[in-house]
């Protein structure tokens, strides 16, 4: 049964399964949808996810929609190195931190990424296209999504919430990584590509909060996923400047590796 | 392997009563360390804490501490029941159901964890609160930490909850339970031909629509979900969860839950 997998860029949620299948070693059939150009919103491909969201995975007659539950998926149906704890507390863990990943850092971080870069690369457009572009989200939530990125019109109360809730969650993970190497504890594991995926351009993107000195533990932690072969063979299929941050976790020549 | 498992409970409705179901299941002997979270016992200062449990997005869940673990978060801690104890399996064996079943722990966590409490607790939680100690219940509330659990407490009392946010709350249940409806006309259960931690999470937020929103969960406009209903609450698991209940009506019992998406 061959995998197919639909995906935008080697980031946030698309970059989930990307970086899995490459750590298992599973081949796939890579189809590229422009988020910018609405492809994800196109009779096509929502014959294949009705609601309109990447990635969306299709492995023989099953369809996955999900970023996180298919990344567990593909641990559990594919031979290749484990990429989940034995131990069901260090399990529980890694779930307990992909969630708070997916449900409280991830929608504070990128409506941040949504407000200042998503909304000014689509808003040159026509209005009347951009609004016909709306009426095609088949999801309520992401039609408000888009509807405030394309009119730069989140508020200033959410977007200082966001912030203060990426600050937040930065320390609360750099206090965890100073805890333990790794998301589930002692190995690699779904978490750190989970929190990978979140956080590689945390250091560009937030450098106040995010360096060497205020959150070693996060920078090193970055540094050794991107180091892995799967990381640079995923990011490698990286379109456009976006993916190209990951290269500021090059270590300097002759820095210290850890 | 003998090892001290403690479930930290109120009684058993919404979030509290899903472990409850899980743990009998399982037929796991557990020590219960009872609180009152309509009474704010949760913020009593007794509670064991670390990280995790400190950030507790799901607010006043239950919390099962195992061989000095605390494991929060009542999906996870379902997984959790069903990996580390002995006894029959909760998870579907087949890889795809086990993925059926974490998506739909996901979608019905955010969609029902953040509509079901509100409800319940506008409903009964509120004149609760409003028949004690007003600075009393203020002075508890004003000590909540982080402050987004403090939050779901504050919007009982800050006229948050009128008529009209209940009525858009009502609405948003409208998508995820037709997504039940049409799963449940294709099979018994939610994820694959078995009973398992899916069905456990679904059925406690479930399972009190006929009372808070009658007009969306009912036999004419949702009959596979009354008949499912009906079912789980037939299973002796379930029957053996509500004997924990210490107060006439755990069906009442209401809490603040998960905070509804910042997208909107």
């Amino acid at each position: 049964m061959s995998v197919i997998l639909y995906h935008w860029e080697p980031n946030a949620n698309s970059g989930k399964p990307m970086l899995t299948l490459a750590e298992k070693g599973v081949a796939y059939e890579s189809r590229y949808l422009d988020l910018l150009k609405f492809d994800q919103h196109q009779p096509a491909y929502l014959a294949v996810n009705p609601d309109g969201t990447i990635p969306a995975m299709v492995h023989g007659s099953r369809v996955l929609t999900e970023s996180t539950p298919m990344m567990e998926y593909v641990d559990d149906e594919f031979p290749g190195p484990p990429l989940k704890p034995r131990d069901p507390k260090a399990r529980w863990r890694m779930r307990w931190w992909m969630r708070f990943f997916d449900a409280y850092f991830a929608p504070s971080l990128s409506m941040i990424g949504w407000s200042i870069f998503v909304g000014p690369a689509v808003r040159s457009r026509p209005p009347e296209e951009l609004r016909a572009a709306i009426d095609k989200i088949p999801l309520e939530s992401r039609r408000i999504a888009w509807r405030k990125a394309m009119f730069n019109e989140f508020s200033a109360e959410e977007l200082a919430e966001s912030k203060r809730r990426v600050l937040f969650a930065t320390l609360a993970l750099e206090r965890h990584l100073a805890r333990f190497p790794w998301i589930a504890g002692d190995v690699y594991s779904l978490g750190d590509i989970n929190g990978f995926n979140l956080g590689y351009a945390l250091p560009l993107s937030q450098p106040d909060h995010c360096n060497d000195a205020k959150t070693p533990h996060i920078m090193e932690w970055l540094r050794r996923i991107y180091e892995r072969p799967a990381a640079r063979e995923t990011w490698a299929k990286g379109r456009t400047a976006m993916a190209a941050r990951i290269k500021m976790l090059e270590r300097s020549p002759g820095a210290p590796h850890a | 392997m003998l090892l001290m498992l403690e479930l930290y409970t109120s009684e058993p409705n919404t979030f509290f009563l899903k472990p409850l179901i899980a743990l009998s299941e399982k037929r796991a002997a557990f020590t219960t360390h009872y609180f009152d979270a309509t009474g704010l016992e949760q913020f009593a200062g007794n509670f064991p804490t670390d990280l995790e449990s400190s950030l507790h997005l799901e607010r006043e869940g239950p919390l099962l501490a195992h061989d000095g673990t605390i494991i929060c978060n009542s999906f996870f801690m379902l997984e959790y029941i069903s990996d580390a104890l002995p006894g029959p399996s909760l998870m579907p064996a087949d890889p795809y159901d086990a993925y059926r079943a974490r998506a739909w722990g996901q979608f019905l966590g955010a969609h029902l964890g953040s509509a079901v409490p509100v409800l319940g607790a506008a409903k009964y939680l509120r004149p609760h609160l409003a028949a004690l100690d007003s600075a009393w219940v203020d002075g508890r509330i004003a000590a909540i930490e982080p402050i987004e659990r403090r939050v779901g407490w504050l919007r009982l009392r800050d006229g948050t909850y009128t008529e009209g946010y209940l009525q858009a709350v009502t609405a948003r249940l409208a998508a995820p339970v037709s997504r039940v409806e049409k799963a449940l006309q294709q099979g018994a259960w939610l994820a694959g031909p078995a009973f398992s931690v899916a069905d456990i999470d679904a059925y406690p937020m479930l399972c009190v629509l006929p009372d808070l929103a009658p007009d969306t969960v009912n036999a004419d406009a949702t009959p596979c979900i009354s008949e499912y209903l009906g079912r789980i609450a037939a299973r002796e698991s379930v029957r053996a969860a509500l004997r924990c209940a210490r107060t006439p009506h755990p069906e009442r019992q209401f809490v603040p839950g998960l905070e509804a998406s910042r997208w909107g």
